[in-house]
């Protein structure tokens, strides 16, 4: 199924079109979204561990806001990126590790934003628990990261 | 082909760093976090600069300018370790002087806004709508890190003269 995925017409353009809007540009939208989901998240993170301390917590529930945006931009160019070489791509453990690992920030950011950001009350600062969900966020982050890294070379 | 980049590339230094398989993509995924720190942290003052989040103190967002200064410092130590690696490849690549410029560009327009905004950052109160300004420097500190985000990831594809 993998193989007729990477078959289809799409997938075909994706890979073998000599146009800079095929491959060059889904790659570099992934990069870019990659930059305002961990961007966002590094905010959110080192606010809830002290940085910036003077900051309102409410006033930074935009950041999740372009956290999520990041987050679509990612899925649908890593869907059209996947596609293209899925059978390659599909049969190599460190893509699910990679998968593993967004997911699991992706958990961690959204009860850190429940929790942390949702409060009604700015006098009520981040507990130790958000303390050690922040520090989960950003080393899931940095893993997801190598992940998907590695998938170029092994 | 400028001397100096052929030396470079064939000094043992070079060489041998090409030999440590694992230093490329170990320095690519360092460069990659921090891509992260940097815009995570400088696009959070330049958005507040361009005025979003109004209740976020200006000097605050300032605090997360060394985490941003630090993404900076990890991507010029691992970009110039892909330069030593392969100088040839960054030299002649029109995507790579444009990254050059528009980090060039990012570094002037901070230190136009730290040396003749900077006082101003502390006489506007809380909530209170952000300069022209501000916001000019903010916008083009915000389009120039992404245009280097654009320029280092297009690197492989255009401008190679090929």
């Amino acid at each position: 199924m993998l193989q007729r995925l990477q078959d289809s017409a799409f997938s075909q353009w994706v890979v073998g079109s000599d146009s800079l809007l095929a491959y060059p540009t889904i790659l570099t939208l992934h990069t870019a979204g990659l930059a305002l989901v961990v961007g966002a998240s590094v905010v959110v993170d080192l606010r809830t561990l002290g940085v910036g301390g003077a900051i309102p917590i409410s006033a930074l529930r935009r950041a999740f806001t372009i956290l999520w945006i990041g987050f679509v931009i990612n899925l649908l160019s890593g869907l059209a990126l996947f596609a293209s070489e899925a059978a390659d791509k599909g049969a190599k453990p460190v893509f699910y590790v990679k998968l593993a690992l967004v997911i699991a920030a992706l958990a961690v950011t959204s009860v850190l934003r429940r929790t942390t950001f949702g409060a009604a009350d700015d006098s009520v600062g981040p507990t130790g628990a958000a303390r050690v969900l922040a520090v989960a966020s950003l080393v899931l982050w940095g893993g997801a990261i190598v992940a998907g890294r590695l998938m170029a070379y092994i | 082909m400028p001397g100096w980049i052929g030396w470079l590339e064939s000094t043992r230094l070079s060489a041998g760093m090409r030999d440590i398989t694992w230093l490329w993509p170990a320095c690519e995924s360092l460069h990659f976090m921090g891509l992260c720190l940097l815009i995570g942290g400088a696009g959070f003052l330049d958005l507040r600069l361009m005025g979003f989040m109004p209740k976020v103190p200006i000097t605050s967002a300032k605090a997360f300018m060394p985490w941003a200064i630090a993404g900076f410092a990890i991507n010029l130590t691992t970009g110039s370790l892909f330069f030593i690696m392969a100088p040839a490849m960054y030299a002649f690549s029109a995507a790579w002087w444009a990254k050059v410029f528009f980090i060039v560009l990012a570094g002037l327009n901070a230190m136009f806004f730290e040396t003749t905004q900077g006082a101003r950052v502390l006489s506007l109160g809380p909530g209170e709508d952000t300069p022209v300004a501000f916001k000019i420097v903010g916008a083009v500190s915000l389009t120039s890190w992404f245009a280097v985000l654009y320029f280092g990831r297009m690197l492989p594809y255009i401008g190679t003269g090929n």
